[in-house]
């Protein structure tokens, strides 16, 4: 289970919100270059089509693969009040067999993507990771080296938070007291919501670069 | 400018005089306006006093104040100062100064602070800054100089102007010094607006959902270069399709793709047949039996050659193969080939019993081991396979990591510190050779046995070497297989035991150095002249 917010940043401004969560989380920021690909099952192979994420850090010398899982978000009236997505999430490190042995089972490659930006994971009331990627996709199968970015001028803010059935509430709270932290400069919302840039973040990201926007007047 | 303070007063004789009321002169009292100025004093000291009744409660209640609300307190008392002052500044000169307070103290002082002159400092201050202000137009005519100075002060004050304006400016758009905050915002137009929301759509739809990134179904063959993660995991067949091992149609692949999965199976599970190696086992001892880890569905002695033929196959495919795994095909292919090809060597098993276990009593300690691959060809003089495979199949079921195993073999390889498989080594070498002296009590005898590497995988260490080099016989020879393990380090420890006229173990760990560059040799095994 993970509470999860997304919103969308300009490219311009990446670099005051890395300023901002330097800041912000303490921690160093890690670099972030992920192979993500989506297989989904055919219909030989069961009535409802499951989906499956396999993702390979190519950020470290030897690439580390996770499959993920994401599940249905909650529902109702409880989940209205919420700020955040809740939803279910199952994720485990496997060896680099798992894609072959997904292939073997008879899922298909639905689609790839590869996110290239940093990450900054960190403690406060709830383990979160909050990720600014690039989202690039590849006009021929697996191949890397051509991506190109599906949105040019925009990246993707994601920030995720593990939480259980017993404490999603105290994740959630969390989650959503640092997202205001970061509302100078990015809207999050549940993912599929949309929330538009923020207007003013020109003059918060001139203000938090180290040589002030006096020079662009 | 009029002044005066005229005194009108009434006087009566002889009557003690009457309170001399001082009246202002009327206009003057006009001037000062002293109502306003009352007003504006109690005004001034009321909010003097609010503020000071504030920082009180914050005191109190230990909250911390606002900073927004005691600028604008402060800034309105400071502008009710300021107007007061001026006012009084209008009419002062209507007026001096008489000091009240006059003491001891500041009864020398007195006079030069109600002087008008200035100090001496002063004074040469102030003429050297008109010196340099009249600089240029000294010379001039008088009206022209006032001129010349007028327009420099037309010109200063316009640049003072021009540099209110900028500060003003720049107030604005970042909604400093007004005390209500940023007021402007910048606005988007609607076309830009739409671009971004637009764009925002399809971001979000790709992370979420993968719209946009997917590629038709005719575009869905893989063309290009595998990236490097995903170049061993990935294998491309002819047709550009993604390829798994166990889908083509050689059997011999099926047939690893099995046995290395029963491989995994047999190593981790210790095989309850561990002890029990059987020497008169039927010519196809692995095929079946439970001892045969891994041999299930082991391809029968007719196919043997068509193993040795697919070999060069699958070497190729090995190269594609992760490592552990391609340790485990080998380790397979060469347990199936000594299988066959031990058929024929099935009595030169039994002569050599006898001393197999005089070496093994004797080199006790030292230890190599091999990692044994498939053979390309027929050197088919590996005696003992049947005795092997079940050491190997004991060693197997033994092959735990056993560091402090690893340590007794890394001692013994001397100067070679061929880490086998380091960790798997669980080199159940010292392992062994308490078994072996069971196995010794049974009928069998443990033969390790050599194999050449012949493969194309460069990170095989190569027995052969080492097998040149000595006089092996196969008799002397032992080596375990060891369990495969996915270490980059392919060196060998070689396990050797030789019989006493065999002294050749420093050779042996000499070679094992220069293991890992031996890429094609062949080994032989020779029977030893008895």
């Amino acid at each position: 289970m993970e509470c999860v917010v997304q919103g969308i940043i300009e490219t311009q401004h990446v670099e005051a919100l890395e300023i901002l969560l330097q800041g912000l989380c303490g921690v160093q920021r890690e670099r972030l270059r992920v192979h993500e690909l989506c297989l989904k099952s055919g219909p030989n192979l069961g009535v409802v089509t499951s989906d499956v994420r396999l993702l390979c850090d190519l950020d470290q010398p030897d690439p580390t693969w996770t499959v993920k899982h994401v599940g249905g978000a909650m529902r109702g009236a409880g989940a209205d009040q919420i700020s955040v997505m809740v939803r279910t999430m199952i994720e485990s490190k496997v060896s680099k067999n798992s894609l072959r042995m997904f292939y073997a089972l008879g899922y298909k490659l639905d689609h790839e993507l590869l996110k290239v930006g940093f990450a900054f994971h960190f403690q406060r009331t709830a383990h979160i990771s909050v990720s600014v990627s690039s989202v690039n996709k590849m006009p021929k199968v697996h191949a890397i080296d051509e991506a190109v970015p599906v949105t040019h001028g925009m990246q993707i803010v994601d920030v995720t938070a593990p939480a259980t059935p017993e404490n999603y509430s105290e994740v959630a709270a969390a989650v959503s007291s640092f997202c205001e932290f970061l509302a100078p400069l990015v809207h999050l919302s549940k993912p599929f919501i949309s929330t538009g840039v923020v207007p003013t973040a020109a003059a918060a990201a001139a203000s938090l670069m180290s040589d002030g926007g006096g020079t662009t007047l | 400018m009029e002044g005066g303070v005229g005194l009108a007063t009434t006087t009566q004789p002889q009557q003690p005089p009457p309170p001399v009321v001082e009246k202002l002169n009327p206009k003057l009292e006009k001037e000062l306006n002293l109502e306003s100025l009352k007003t504006r004093a109690l005004s001034l000291f009321k909010a003097v006093s609010r503020i000071l009744e504030d920082f009180d409660a914050y005191g109190r209640t230990n909250t911390t104040p606002k900073w927004q609300d005691i600028l604008g307190q402060y800034s309105m008392v400071n502008l009710e100062l300021f107007n007061i002052v001026e006012e009084v500044k209008k009419v002062s000169n209507a007026f001096v100064v008489l000091p009240k307070n006059v003491n001891a103290v500041n009864a020398g002082i007195l006079p030069v602070m109600l002087s008008s002159k200035l100090l001496p400092e002063m004074e040469t201050d102030d003429n050297a800054k008109r010196e340099q202000l009249l600089q240029g137009v000294q010379s001039l005519p008088i009206p022209m100089q006032i001129e010349r100075l007028k327009a420099r002060m037309d010109m200063i004050a316009a640049a003072c102007e021009n540099a209110e304006k900028v500060l003003a400016d720049t107030r604005k758009a970042y909604g400093f010094g007004t005390r209500q905050g940023p007021s402007m915002l910048p606005t988007m137009d609607k076309g830009q607006a739409a671009k971004i929301q637009e764009q925002e759509n399809m971001l979000r739809a790709a992370v979420n959902d993968g719209a946009g990134t997917r590629l038709p179904p005719d575009q869905r063959q893989i063309t290009t270069a595998l990236p490097p993660h995903l170049a061993d995991v990935l294998i491309i067949n002819e047709a550009g399709k993604i390829a798994l091992p166990g889908q083509s149609n050689n059997f011999n692949n099926q047939g690893m793709m099995q046995v290395s999965g029963t491989q995994f199976m047999g190593r981790s599970a210790a095989s309850p047949s561990g002890p029990n190696f059987d020497n008169t086992a039927s010519p196809l001892p692995y095929s079946n039996s439970p001892r045969a880890t891994g041999m299930v569905n082991a391809p029968s002695p007719q196919q043997q050659i068509q193993q040795q033929q697919l070999q060069q196959q699958q070497r190729a495919k090995l190269m594609q193969m992760p490592q552990h795994q391609q340790q485990l095909l080998a380790q397979q292919q060469q347990l199936r080939q000594t299988s066959m090809q031990g058929l024929g060597q099935i009595p030169a098993l039994h002569d050599l019993h006898g001393q197999s276990q005089q070496k093994f009593q004797t080199l006790h300690g030292q230890h190599q081991m091999s990692y044994s691959q498939p053979m390309a060809a027929a050197h088919q003089q590996f005696q003992a396979r049947q005795l092997s495979g079940g050491h190997i199949q004991h060693s197997m079921s033994q092959g735990q990591l056993n560091p402090a195993m690893n340590r007794h073999l890394n001692q013994f390889s001397g100067g070679a510190n061929s880490a086998l498989f380091t960790s798997a080594q669980g080199s159940p070498s010292s392992q062994m050779i308490p078994n072996m002296s069971s196995m010794q009590s049974q009928t069998l005898v443990p033969r390790m046995q050599q194999f050449g590497v012949s493969g194309t995988n460069p990170q095989r260490s190569h027995s052969s070497q080492m097998l040149g080099d000595q006089m092996f016989n196969s008799s002397g020879m032992m080596q375990t297989q060891q369990t495969q393990t996915q270490q980059p380090q392919q060196q060998q420890q070689q396990q050797q035991q030789q019989q006493g006229g065999y002294g050749n173990m420093q050779t042996n760990q000499q070679s094992l150095q220069p293991n890992n560059m031996m890429q094609n040799a062949q080994q032989r095994h020779q029977n030893p002249p008895q």
